[in-house]
């Protein structure tokens, strides 16, 4: 039924898939991994010009997530229009408000990251199962593998790998995953692992008696030399805690502040803080989170930094905002860094 | 001969890889991310041939792995696509080709890729798959592949026919 032909190239390209499996499988370098290289490199390259030629196109992507988020966004914005209302006639709850945000500003420029922004270029499929990404900075621009990645919500991820000009971004939603986390308030450490999806984060706390709490925001913990993870990030919000204090396995679920799937602008932290900021790069939050604020801050202080977990009337904070909010805050607003390159 | 047909298969393949993570994947559709390189990989398969399937299927599979952010195991989605490539070429028979029939193969393809992969992975040792999503995962890919399918099937069938005349599998 086969033709000798069709059989001999079907055996070649078996036997030649079948080969890359067992090679890769055992991992490590080689001729292999130079192969591996070359190729990055050169579709990268060629995955630079096609994301500045489709860039209209991918600008517009989102647009599945915003018509979700749209019902949810009116209700929001119904209740930030009476707000808004009521705030009018009274111009000093508009000043207070005001001052809060500066405060806001001033306090999440103490991390004094020093990072390299980039954009996004190419994402991994869905169905692969991994969560990786390709931004436009390699190692022309001094990205190193293992720096943090961070954008103006929190941690990203790290580098996992970079090429002249793109890096490979493994996200901290990845299930291969796993930073040093701290809960800011208790100063409670644990490893937050990634889930494979895209909106929550496991905490394994290493002390089975730690007090975590629903809204209890993590920082990082840090590594030896800034790297894979530099200190006090914001990683996320607490959501959920299973398992009573003192049972074995206590594992709390977190939502991470940024929004993986939705990422544009990010920065590849080059130089982290001299000295750990402990939980300043999140700010008010967990003051908050002790003693709420009796007037809810603004919602472009929501877009700005972490929610302030727990108030409910906060609780739309963390939801993901609309690309183009979300890339503004990203740009002027961004908590955490003092950019590198930027001016 | 050969040569042109190959550059064309290449051409079209990385054509495909590249749009797949810089456009499909970026427009955070639900589900699975379109599989512009299975619906691609077929319709090769189908204006050209088995054995041209199974060379396309080869490609696209090193390709999508060896792109960057690739993170896979090199090779898995490569065995995976020999075999739709050979399959959809050789099964179906070139009289009933019709734009349903073709849309109907395309969507079984790219589900059948999804499921082959992540069992392949798992078997394989790795514990990226999730299996509870794996269904939903079946299903997007396929319907996305159906939508697809018309313009990508036509498009290269015409490309196919222009660039290498004495293929004539239709």
């Amino acid at each position: 039924m086969l033709s000798r032909r069709t059989r001999i190239v079907l055996a070649v390209l078996v036997v030649a898939s079948l080969t890359f499996v067992i090679l890769d499988l055992r991992g490590g370098q080689g001729p292999f991994a130079s192969v591996r290289t070359v190729a990055a490199n050169v579709l990268g390259g060629l995955e630079r010009v096609a994301a500045t030629v489709f860039s209209p196109i991918t600008g517009a992507g989102g647009w599945w997530s915003d018509m979700r988020d749209q019902a949810a966004q009116i209700d929001t914005l119904q209740e930030e229009n009476s707000r808004l209302q009521s705030d009018l006639q009274t111009l000093t709850g508009d000043k207070a408000r005001a001052d809060a945000l500066d405060a806001l500003l001033r306090v999440s420029s103490v991390g004094k990251y020093r990072f390299v922004p980039a954009e996004v270029i190419a994402v991994g499929p869905a169905q692969d199962f991994s969560w990786t990404i390709t931004i436009d900075a390699g190692r022309n621009d001094g990205i190193e593998q293992d720096m943090t990645v961070i954008n103006g919500d929190g941690l990203v991820g790290r580098v996992l790998k970079t090429t002249a000009s793109t890096s490979t971004v493994v996200l901290i939603v990845d299930s291969s995953s796993a930073v040093g986390g701290r809960v800011a308030t208790t100063e409670e450490i644990g490893i937050v692992a990634g889930t494979g999806r895209q909106d929550s984060l496991e905490f394994q706390l290493l002390d089975p008696m730690a007090d975590v709490r629903k809204g209890d925001a993590l920082v990082t913990f840090g590594s030896k030399g800034g790297r894979p993870y530099a200190p006090g990030l914001p990683i996320g919000e607490v959501v959920d805690v299973s398992g009573a204090p003192g049972q074995l396995t206590r594992v709390a679920t977190v939502r991470p502040f940024a929004d993986v799937s939705q990422l544009s602008v990010v920065g590849v932290v080059t130089r982290p803080p001299r000295e750990d900021p402990r939980d300043s790069v999140l700010p008010k939050s967990s003051a908050l989170a002790v003693t709420p604020s009796p007037a809810p801050l603004g919602a472009a202080a929501d877009q700005a930094t972490p929610s302030p977990s727990g108030a409910p009337e906060q609780e739309t904070a963390a939801t993901p905002a609309p690309t183009k909010k979300k890339k503004a805050s990203t740009t002027e607003t961004a908590a955490t860094p003092v950019p590198e390159t930027g001016n | 001969m050969v040569w042109r047909q190959a550059l064309i298969i290449g051409a079209l393949v990385l054509g495909a890889v590249i749009a797949e993570v810089t456009v499909l994947s970026r427009l955070g559709l639900p589900g699975a991310t379109p599989d512009l390189v299975v619906v691609t990989i077929v319709a090769i398969a189908l204006a050209m041939g088995p054995t041209q399937g199974a060379v396309a299927g080869f490609l696209g599979g090193v390709l999508i792995d060896l792109a960057p952010p690739g993170d896979t195991l090199l090779g898995v989605n490569a065995i995976v696509y020999i075999a739709i490539g050979y399959i959809t070429g050789s099964v179906v028979d070139p009289r009933d080709r019709t734009v349903p029939i073709m849309m109907g193969i395309v969507g079984l393809a790219a589900g059948a890729a999804v499921l082959a992969t992540s069992g392949i992975d798992t078997m394989l040792g790795s514990d990226r798959v999730s299996w509870e999503d794996v269904p939903g995962l079946v299903l997007s890919s396929a319907l996305y592949a159906v939508i697809m399918a018309p313009v990508v099937i036509l498009l290269v069938a015409w490309l196919v026919r222009r660039a290498t005349p004495e293929v004539s599998v239709t």
